[in-house]
């Protein structure tokens, strides 16, 4: 991680301390009412179902599965991403509302894992999208992601869990790497750079010359006309 | 959700819309996906998109080991990996004509039915779901995971086993496993009536089970269809009864058939089956601890090994359906091509478009488990 900025520490001491108490309850809920998005890109899948049902019960945690990215907080990246998949990873991930984490369950989401060799996936899932967590395994256990996710849990209470904050920080360099995989003119609907804008997150390394081919290969949206007539036909049987 | 063309095209006026089912969505397995038109919630066309898990499979098996691939192959079928490595090993052994010992073939056997067990309430606790009923979901992968207990006791992986090696398998059964084996399939035969009147006879499932995704022997046959969905269109076709492997001929079991072809039926094959490989399994509890001898046959240093040149179609019967393994080797120490027949390319990807149309739209999920296609193996 030593190409990541170094974020400046704010001062503990300084504002208001009751608004400083106010921050140590919001994460501490935030921590305890996880919604973890249960995308399947690959075979570690196999391995939640046990950790959400019964036996294992991840429910305890305060952990529950989310099918909608924009209410989720957690994307859980189970296993290889291939390379059409690594688009819809990307695109979702853009989606879910800040604060957002991403864990990358199984080996291969760390380095490739048994597919080193493949011409088909993505081998290191953070030059894409920052990663909070690995739990690396071919899979990993039930006990071992649910062990994992609590880890998680404690980095979200004690305020270390802001990798979200490093995407709009660094967008330029997770962009470049999209860009080699998906060609130049990779384009995705959200708009990060005003995101950082309004977040006050601008860094160093949000703009340079990996988002000048954004603006260069934008094309203008065109609005849609919807027309409500006589003039629609009625589906042939 | 597609990047590739995300802006608006102008289209002329109807009333028919396309839709984007998967592959993030809750009611599809895996991560799959289908383009599907619709008028009002009534399915006029529908294409499988897949491609989503493609890794290369036999491309990577060219570049790697004849052993190597043994831990590789069961990646290609997530649920039911057993089979996968089993039709592996048979291939390779028929390629260096090695011949495998009595009690590996029993071990082998054993390994399979457990296998089709944990696939077969896995599938049901997934159709459950698409019907509503999670409380199956949460009965069916609980009752699995004591199946994968006894998978990572005689194995040592919960889910990838790796027990299988050309001429054999790789351990011997741990001290008083037969006993414990006969305590859980007593425990999953005493839950049965309980998923029968939770599932199986219940009218939410019933009513919305029957008539959907139907589809006659004629068009099952023309389509590649096997494996349980076969026998759900009444012909009683299992590869383990026609053309035995292992020591299928000396086992006494029925092959399940229903007549209507559709997602009742289909589910109902797989109940049956279920009690049938209870059946099996007993019987190799009796006759497991009469048979001795060696667990693999001896074969060469497995890290330079030249398996002679020729070629091999093998075939077993897996959860899903027919699987077929043929391996080329030109008398080198990796394989020369490997192709893999999975029973998934069939049903989720031209079986699955052509019953989805005329259906509703929240019937596809439903269809798809019915099926029990598994898209790890439709990408490979």
């Amino acid at each position: 991680m030593s190409r990541l900025q170094k974020i400046p520490v704010v001062e503990e001491k300084k504002g208001n301390p009751l608004a400083r108490v106010f921050d140590d309850l919001v994460r501490f809920c935030r921590s305890r009412s996880l919604f973890i998005l249960h995308y399947c890109t690959g075979c570690g899948a196999i391995e939640l179902p046990p950790a959400m049902t019964s036996r294992f019960d991840m429910e305890r945690l305060g952990i529950q599965p989310m099918v909608s990215p924009r209410q989720a907080d957690i994307l859980l990246i189970t296993g290889y991403v291939s390379i059409k998949t690594l688009k819809r990873v990307i695109l979702t991930y853009e989606q879910m509302g800040s604060p957002k984490y991403v864990v990358g369950i199984c080996s291969c989401t760390v380095n490739g894992g048994m597919y080193w060799q493949s011409y088909a996936t993505a081998k290191k899932l953070d030059e894409y999208m920052p990663v909070d967590l690995y739990i690396a395994g071919c899979m990993p256990r039930p006990e071992a992601v649910i062990s994992g996710l609590q880890k998680l849990m404690d980095r979200i209470n004690s305020g270390e869990a802001d990798s979200w904050q490093d995407y709009y920080r660094n967008y330029d360099y997770y962009l470049g790497n999209q860009q080699k995989l998906f060609g130049e003119d990779w384009q995705t609907p959200t708009d990060i750079i005003t995101e950082a804008k309004h977040y006050e997150l601008m860094g160093e390394g949000t703009l340079g010359q990996h988002t000048r081919l954004l603006e260069q290969h934008q094309k203008p949206l065109e609005a849609l006309e919807m027309r409500l007539g006589h003039n629609i036909k009625e589906p042939v049987e | 959700m597609r990047p590739e063309n995300y802006e608006a095209q102008r289209q002329p006026p109807s009333n028919e819309y396309e839709l984007n089912f998967g592959p993030n969505h809750p009611g599809i397995e895996g991560n799959y996906a289908l383009k599907v038109k619709l008028h009002g919630d009534i399915v006029l066309e529908a294409k499988a998109d897949g491609g989503y898990l493609h890794r290369g499979f036999e491309k990577l098996m060219e570049q790697r080991l004849w052993i190597q691939n043994i831990a590789l192959v069961p990646r290609i079928c997530v649920p039911d990996p057993s089979p996968m490595e089993l039709c592996y090993s048979m291939a390779v052994e028929e390629l260096c004509g090695l011949k495998v010992p009595q009690r590996a073939q029993w071990l082998r056997v054993m390994q399979l039915e457990l296998s089709r067990i944990a696939a077969h309430l896995f599938t049901f606790g997934g159709h459950a779901a698409t019907t509503g009923m999670y409380s199956t979901m949460y009965w069916g992968v609980a009752d699995r995971d004591l199946l994968l207990d006894l998978f990572e006791e005689f194995t040592g992986g919960r889910v990838y086993s790796i027990y299988n090696i050309p001429g054999g398998v790789r351990r011997e059964l741990p001290e008083g496993f037969l006993q414990r084996l006969t305590e859980t399939l007593d425990y999953i035969e005493s839950r049965l009536p309980d998923y029968d009147n939770l599932f199986f006879k219940n009218q939410v499932f019933v009513k919305r089970a029957k008539g959907t995704g139907v589809m006659s022997r004629e068009q099952a046959l023309e389509w590649g269809v096997t494996g349980p969905n076969l026998r759900a269109t009444g012909l009683a076709f299992d590869v383990r009864r026609d053309d035995p492997y292992l020591v299928y001929d000396q086992l006494a079991f029925d092959i399940p058939v229903e007549e209507s072809g559709d997602a009742w039926a289909r589910t109902l094959v797989r109940r049956q089956e279920l009690m049938e490989s209870i059946r099996i399994l007993r019987q190799v509890v009796e006759i497991l601890p009469d048979i001795h001898g060696p667990i693999r046959a001896p074969i060469p240093n497995p890290l330079a090994w030249n398996v002679p040149a020729g070629e091999t179609y093998t075939r077993v019967e897996s959860s899903k359906g027919e699987l077929c393994y043929y391996v080329v080797s030109n008398g080198g120490p990796k394989p020369y091509r490997v192709h893999v027949r999975g029973p998934s390319s069939m049903h989720a990807v031209q079986v699955l478009e052509k019953m989805s149309v005329g259906s509703r739209i929240e019937d596809i999920a439903q269809t798809m488990f019915s099926l029990d296609a598994c898209p790890p193996e439709v990408d490979r």
